[in-house]
């Protein structure tokens, strides 16, 4: 009996039942449907966070916060930089440390005390840092700033009485330096207490660039990013390691201070990224990156999804007790018809097919409706769900955002899922039509 | 062509089929030869339904032995009993058993389908088949729509169309009346002589048997007469 054939039987089976068949179906597109909405919603936060990830200029990089030395940690030196830059594939390894005194600036009537970062310039530049406007220093007493760095900046005339921030804590405009920074002197003074007397030392400084702002809005750049030579100078003022001001509430000022305080590797690719993590990680470097962060996340919503699609999966299994009960019927109806081709020669495994294929019918069928529902709700689900959220809790959602998303994957899942379920449930009424006594069936027709 | 060897059976009756024992066929040996018309004959009760049954592969017997074709066809199961059925058995029924959602010509082609032939090998067979029957003009009519004749003549179409090499027919006129049963005899008679079908009919109508070259008549499920007509 060849497979048309077969098909022809069940289609005519069909539609001597067409509305029962059709409740059938719904029920299973219901199910199908409820798992792929369920389950995209996984998908789509999963796509949403991961293009968040990747949308952040710094997936290229690495993290190195240390180096595992005899049960120890250790931060990174000299010894370890020079080391991690004969790794494959890696491009640049940029390395900051910072400076142990916050030094006032003063640039023409502004002032403001900031955050003080020693940076290797020409790694910087291998690694492609990223300025907002002008270039990177040349000159060892150049500096680049960050984004933020004039709202630390205040007028010297700053009136006593009068608010100075804005709403969102942001120094209000009318005080705010209004000339562009690159180009401009910079004096930067350094402390320190000799014998109970604060001295003072300035430095002079170009500034030569501004950084572009961190991935993220809520992340504030205020620092100033100064040469080696710099602290040098600063060092040698201060008699102490990276500046630090000698207080005798705090011994611990004048000890030597090793390592960076900041260690980024930077690859060419997500993927060697996690090349060389793994080699690094290997060699007993601490490490962290996106990559990881994307490793974590992927692991997270693997079993959020697999949970959804389970609780969605019960849904068919439910449904599937309608397309028993359906079979059931089918065979209860045909007996006679079945009796009848057993009598002339039909093999009984012929006739579990043609039922095993009027289940799976119905499987495809509600599987196929089910998806497209699903679509159909993805698509509301998208619009909508924004919408309501914004104006319920009067809060904008990112752009890019994606509640819900139905990868070709998540169809053939559920297609899959819906097929199996509809075969075991259609595989008992399927053996019941095999078993049906040629005789007792024949004999009910009279 | 059929070797009955000493059948016996019982039915066993009641809950858990425990009960009682009944005894309906008792030590029944014959043999049927090929192109022969056999008629089983005897009253109501006799055991000549559960005999074919049996022969049939309907029913397994208590014990002995069925050979058709030289082979032991009681020890076949289910599956192959339906193999061989298709390809050398054909039934006629008291009551016909066509299905009712099928034209005369699916009915007809029904055995071609189970058999896997092509489309155009299974039109081709089953007009024919039509022809020979004498419906040619009811292709499209339902059961429903035809005499008790007409119907048990397409019956007769979709045993034939396997081209069988044995007939099994349970009163096969039972429920005609005596014209349509003489027109169906005269089907049979003209089967057997111009292909050779061998057929195996039980009636209990003695001018029914006697289109027969033997009969045999069964009492209270034991062969008491073995006859060849002239
Ligand atoms: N499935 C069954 N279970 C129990 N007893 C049965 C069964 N089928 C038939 N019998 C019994 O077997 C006996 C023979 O029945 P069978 O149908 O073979 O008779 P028959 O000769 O064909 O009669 P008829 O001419 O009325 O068709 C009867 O007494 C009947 O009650
Ligand atoms: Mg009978």
């Amino acid at each position: 009996m060849t497979f048309k054939d077969q098909w022809r039987f069940v289609r005519n089976n069909m539609k001597r039942s067409k509305s029962r068949i059709f409740m059938t179906v719904l029920a299973t597109a219901m199910g199908v449907a409820f798992l792929i909405v369920l389950a995209s919603v996984g998908f789509g936060l999963h796509t949403t966070f991961i293009d968040d990830i990747i949308s952040d200029r710094s997936v290229t990089k690495i993290q190195i916060s240390g180096i595992e030395k005899e049960n120890d940690i250790a931060p990174i030196t000299d010894e370890e930089i020079t080391e991690l830059e004969k790794v494959d594939n890696m491009k640049a390894v940029t390395r900051q440390l910072s400076l142990r005194q916050t030094p006032q600036f003063n640039m023409e009537d502004y002032n403001g005390r900031v955050e003080t970062v020693v940076t290797h310039f020409p790694s910087e530049l291998k690694a492609g840092m990223e300025l907002k406007e002008g270039d990177l220093p040349e000159d060892p007493y150049e500096v680049v700033v960050g984004p933020h760095f004039i709202e630390n900046l205040y007028p010297e005339d700053l009136p006593a009485d009068e608010e100075i921030y804005d709403e969102e804590g942001m120094l209000k405009e009318e005080f705010k330096y209004g000339e562009s920074l690159i180009g401009q002197e910079i004096e930067m003074v350094v402390e320190q207490n000799v014998d109970g007397e604060t001295k003072e030392h300035e430095i002079s400084l170009i500034i030569t660039g501004i950084v572009e702002p961190p991935a993220r809005d809520w992340m504030q750049d205020r620092q100033v990013y100064i040469s080696d030579d710099v602290l040098t100078e600063v060092e040698s003022f201060t008699e102490t390691s990276r500046g630090a001001i000698v207080d005798p509430n705090y011994p611990e000022a004048e000890q030597e201070v090793t390592g960076y305080n900041y260690v980024y590797g930077y690859a060419n690719s997500l993927e060697e990224v996690q090349e060389i993590s793994e080699y690094l990680t290997e060699e007993n470097y601490l490490v962290y990156s996106a990559a990881s962060e994307l490793d974590h996340l992927n692991t997270f919503f693997t079993i959020a999804k697999a949970g959804l699609i389970f609780i969605g999966t019960i849904a068919i299994i439910i449904a599937s007790i309608g397309i028993y009960n359906t079979m059931t019927m089918a065979v209860t109806e045909r007996t006679s018809d079945i009796g009848i081709m057993k009598a002339i020669g039909a093999h009984p495994k012929k006739i579990k097919q043609i039922f095993l294929l009027e289940s799976s019918y119905i499987g495809l069928l509600g599987a196929f409706i089910g998806t497209v529902v699903a679509f159909v709700i993805s698509i509301l689900l998208n619009i909508g769900l924004p919408l309501i959220i914004e104006s319920a809790f009067e809060q904008e959602l990112p752009e890019g955002f994606q509640f819900s998303s139905i990868p070709p994957s998540l169809i053939v899942i559920a297609a899959v899922i819906c097929l199996i379920v509809t075969v075991l449930s259609g595989l008992k009424p399927a053996k019941r039509a095999t078993q049906i006594d040629v005789l007792k069936a024949m004999r009910r027709e009279i | 062509m059929i070797d009955v060897k000493d059948i016996n059976h019982t039915f066993l009756l009641g809950k858990k089929q425990n009960e009682t024992a009944l005894p309906v066929l008792k030590n029944i040996s014959f043999s049927v030869d090929k192109g022969e018309i056999l008629a089983i004959t005897g009253k109501s009760g006799s055991g000549k339904s559960t005999l074919l049954n049996i022969i049939g592969g309907f029913m397994k017997p208590t014990s002995g032995s069925v050979w058709i074709k030289d082979m032991n066809v009681t020890n076949l199961n289910e599956g192959e009993y339906a193999d061989f059925r298709l390809d050398n058995i054909g039934f006629i029924f008291q009551n016909f058993q066509l299905i009712p959602s099928m034209t005369a010509f699916e009915n007809i082609e029904l055995p071609l389908v189970l058999k896997g032939l092509s489309e155009k090998e299974r039109k081709k067979k089953t007009e024919q088949t039509l022809e020979q029957v004498g419906l040619s003009d009811y292709h499209h009519h339902y059961p429903s729509e035809l005499s008790g004749g007409q119907q048990q003549r397409v019956s007769i179409a979709r045993t034939l169309v396997i081209e069988p090499p044995i007939i099994l027919a349970d009163e096969p006129t039972g429920s005609l009346d005596s014209e349509t049963e003489q027109e169906i005899l005269d089907l049979i008679t003209g089967l057997n002589r111009n292909i050779g079908i061998t057929f195996l009919m039980i009636t209990h109508d003695e001018e029914v048997a006697r289109i027969a070259s033997k009969q045999i008549h069964i009492h209270d499920g034991e062969i008491v007469k073995e006859e060849v007509s002239a």
